[in-house]
């Protein structure tokens, strides 16, 4: 771990949030904490809680209980302070259509006491986006990109973007995101921070630096990326003969067919490979999980 | 996802289970003892790199330090990260200790990977042929570019 970012304070904290549509309650005693400077994932299935959850640090949404603080701020009741300082990407961006690319920045570029022409200019060009297309004429991935953009020349301290990613085709999507967090973490390294929700956790392996799997409404898992990945392994063996029904600790999901055996180690798999070693396999293997299997195995 | 840094090449596997910034390390290592990459050659600045990647700045960034205070790369301010002749700052007894480690590591899975002690040294020999045959091939390559 690199203890010098560990020491600086968080970007956000959330403590026993709880949040619910009216008996429907959408999170429960969710805790959350992005030290400054992270790429921060947060994973979970459509409906967990994580856009509820986005919204209460914007002040969208007033939570129940629990408290919010966001760049050390209560949104609730510092809201102007606290969204000078991040910029917010939903789901679903919606431009005026009649506006041409060009309007739309500048109109958005007017509610920002600062904007950086160059990063605008750059991306633009990136992406190929003509300046003097009306947005209702734009795809979805361009539209997007558009609200990408916007929300990276004001520069801010915290990004945070709501399944940016999702409802895009798979080409598309797989282009820009890494572009614009390129963008936005070049201005200020190691200060920026982003909070980003998603269910397709594939698309940003490389991308996230440490996550939170929420699930139901609550923090399921807490971990470093590249932790996450030396932790959860997935273990295949086969035998000469049948496979022996032993326990391992520590592990998850154990299937037997016939002379082969699969596991998910959850920690400890040096010890369950040794364990198995002395069994006489035939042949032995251990792969780590991506950040998406470590979502599966977890939530199954 | 691989990606060509002068004649290195920069793949990383999210399944090795390895750091995502020691793998770039390694590779970086791998590549300037194999001859890929030079003394006095620059590597891609962090945010191209970043992004060809897929990674976040953060971990490359992470990576050239580690780099830089094991005395890999230096960084010249305003230029970018640059490969150093390779002269290690530590002194012989440390640098054994270092490799003896990694050695260690490889004999005790050549223990449970049933390789016995023969055949090992046969492989590291067949190893290091490898890699020398790596680096004249790189140099001739860069004679004729030359030429």
């Amino acid at each position: 771990m690199n203890t010098d970012m560990n020491q600086t304070a968080a970007a956000i904290e959330i403590n026993g949030l709880s949040y619910a549509y009216g008996r429907a309650e959408a999170v429960h005693d969710f805790n959350l904490t992005v030290p400054t400077g992270r790429c921060y994932g947060l994973f979970g299935r459509n409906g967990a809680g994580k856009t509820t959850a986005m919204k209460c640090l914007l002040n969208l949404l007033r939570p129940r209980g629990g408290t919010v603080r966001v760049l050390g701020l209560d949104p609730a009741r510092q809201e102007v302070q606290v969204k000078r300082r991040l910029a917010y990407v939903p789901d679903a961006v919606a431009f005026y259509p009649w506006m041409t690319v060009r309007e739309t920045l500048d109109y958005l570029a007017s509610f920002r006491a600062h904007w950086n022409l160059e990063v605008e200019r750059d991306l633009l060009g990136r992406f190929r986006l003509e300046a003097r297309q009306t947005t209702g004429a734009l795809s979805k991935g361009q539209r997007t990109q558009v609200a990408l953009i916007a929300a990276i020349c004001p520069e801010p301290e915290l990004l945070l973007l709501d399944e940016p990613t999702s409802g895009l085709d798979p080409i598309v999507r797989r282009e820009f995101i890494e572009t614009v967090i390129g963008a936005y973490q070049e201005g200020d390294p190691g200060q920026r921070t982003i909070l980003v929700s998603t269910h397709l956790i594939a698309e940003f392996e490389g991308l996230i630096d440490e996550f939170t799997l929420m699930d139901r409404g609550r923090n399921v898992l807490t971990l470093g990326a590249d932790q996450a990945r030396e932790r959860y392994q997935k273990i295949r063996a086969r035998f000469p003969q049948a496979a022996p029904a032993i326990q391992f600790k520590d592990a998850l999901d154990i299937r037997r067919n016939g002379r082969e055996l699969e596991l998910i180690a959850n920690g400890g798999g040096a010890a369950i490979l040794e364990q198995l070693r002395r069994l006489g396999p035939e042949s032995l293997t251990s792969e780590a999980l991506t950040l998406e299997e470590v979502f599966v195995a977890t939530l199954k | 996802m691989t990606v060509k840094i002068t004649t290195m090449l920069l793949q990383i596997n999210f399944k090795s289970g390895t750091p995502v910034y020691l793998q770039v390390v390694d590779q970086v290592k791998a590549a300037a003892a194999a001859g890929g990459l030079r003394a006095g050659e620059p590597l891609p600045s962090i945010r191209p790199l970043a992004e060809e990647l897929r990674l976040n700045r953060n971990t490359v960034a992470k990576a050239y330090t580690e780099l830089e205070s094991q005395g890999v790369i230096e960084t010249i301010p305003g230029k970018g990260c640059f490969l150093k002749p390779n002269q290690s700052p530590l002194r012989k007894e440390v640098r054994r200790k270092l490799l003896i480690e990694e050695i260690d590591q490889a004999v005790v899975k050549a223990h449970h990977l049933q390789v016995p002690a023969g055949e090992f040294l046969e492989l590291v020999r067949e190893r290091l042929e490898v890699m020398d045959e790596k680096r004249r091939a790189s140099e001739r390559g860069s004679g004729q570019a030359q030429a």
